[in-house]
């Protein structure tokens, strides 16, 4: 049977469809497979690893770090969090948190960083983009939007922390760049790195100190 | 609702339905990095076939958009269209029921629009659009 309809339309009735659609799949899975195996075989490779080896051997680490962070605990807040990429800190903190010399991110949550403020103890910085910075943002906080110092990464390298961690934060919610500027940090040879989940949203409802402004610092 | 199956009708729709996908699938082709981190977000798939995922899927959108655009096995352009919005839709209300906030990669870096209920109603639109590019003219 023809495939083809006769009315000049040049559209496929129902019974081709289904032939299309494994055709477009086929073809389409096809290029893309092509597509990333030149990437990959070009220098320098603009190709993706077929399987993303970082994620999974973040995945393998994460069992062998929680369980070293949950024994010492000292304010028995450690706990893992929801991505495979780091571990996490929990709430209700009862004294000031220690934060852990670790290879990778921490989760913290708004009592411990509210602390960690009180305190002058730690260096914040916000990951949001420099207009959301701005229009307001955590009281003190350093604007390091992500996209930005990704390009220039020795602004990370001259941080100057003072012996302090590093809260990074974003917009709230599980928003990701505050994640990625806390690896970016790590891979720039800051090791204590925490990142506040709740964000700009939640500390701003809770009515802790906000400003806004550009960032007076970095 | 006969005038849905009216041959212009249903070519306005499969045109326009093709280049918003071939726009979304060429603005992913340009940063399939930051598209994997996107897939990535959304935590649906498992972590070893998100890069696979991101390789492969805006080359099939890529292809669906050109039949849907060059009226070659555009119906079936189409299909392969409306079902990945289903899919679509159906992971960005997945994200939202978790309380996760993040951009939704529909359109590559290029649309920093967040999942959310304006990206749902977005779909929505698109979903019915795709319904009537599926349609067989007469």
């Amino acid at each position: 049977m023809d495939q083809r309809d006769f009315r000049g339309t040049g559209q496929p009735t129902d019974e081709g469809i289904t032939r299309g659609v494994v055709t477009i799949v086929v073809v389409g899975v096809a290029l893309g497979v092509a597509f990333n195996w030149l990437g990959l075989a070009s220098r320098p490779a603009w190709g993706l690893p077929w399987i993303g080896e970082d994620k999974l051997a973040a995945l393998e680490s994460l069992e062998e770090i929680v369980p070293a962070v949950e024994t010492p605990a000292p304010t028995g807040v450690y706990g893992q969090i929801d991505d495979p990429m780091a571990v996490g800190l929990g709430a209700d903190v009862g004294e000031l948190p220690e934060i852990p010399e670790l290879d990778r991110p921490v989760e913290i949550h708004l009592e411990a960083v509210k602390q960690l403020f009180d305190a002058g103890a730690a260096v914040i910085i916000d990951a949001r983009e420099r207009e959301e910075f701005d229009a307001g943002h955590i009281a003190g906080a350093l604007s390091m939007p992500f996209d930005e110092v990704t390009a220039e990464p020795e602004r990370m390298e001259n941080l100057s922390t003072g012996g302090k961690p590093i809260v990074a934060y974003c917009g709230g919610g599980t928003c990701e760049v505050s994640l990625g500027l806390a690896w970016e940090l790590i891979a720039a040879g800051k090791t204590r790195v925490v990142v506040y989940v709740g964000g700009f949203s939640e500390w701003s409802e809770a009515g802790y100190p906000v400003e806004d402004g550009p960032s007076s610092g970095s | 609702m006969q005038w849905l199956d009216h041959p212009r009708v249903v070519r306005a729709c499969q045109v326009s339905l093709g280049v918003l996908f071939a726009a979304a699938a060429l603005a992913k082709l340009g940063d399939l990095g930051s598209f994997a981190t996107q897939v990535h977000n959304y935590r649906i798939v498992p972590v070893a076939t998100e890069n696979l995922l991101a390789l492969t899927l805006p080359w099939i959108e890529l292809i669906a958009a050109l039949a849907l655009i060059l009226n070659v096995r555009a119906r079936a352009g189409a299909v392969v269209i409306t079902a990945m919005l289903a899919v679509f839709t159906v992971g960005v209300i997945v994200a939202m029921s978790r309380g996760l906030n993040f951009e939704c990669g529909c359109f590559g870096t290029f649309d920093a629009t967040r999942v959310g209920l304006g990206k749902v109603a977005q779909n929505l639109a698109m979903l019915a659009l795709g319904g009537v590019a599926a349609r067989r003219p007469r």
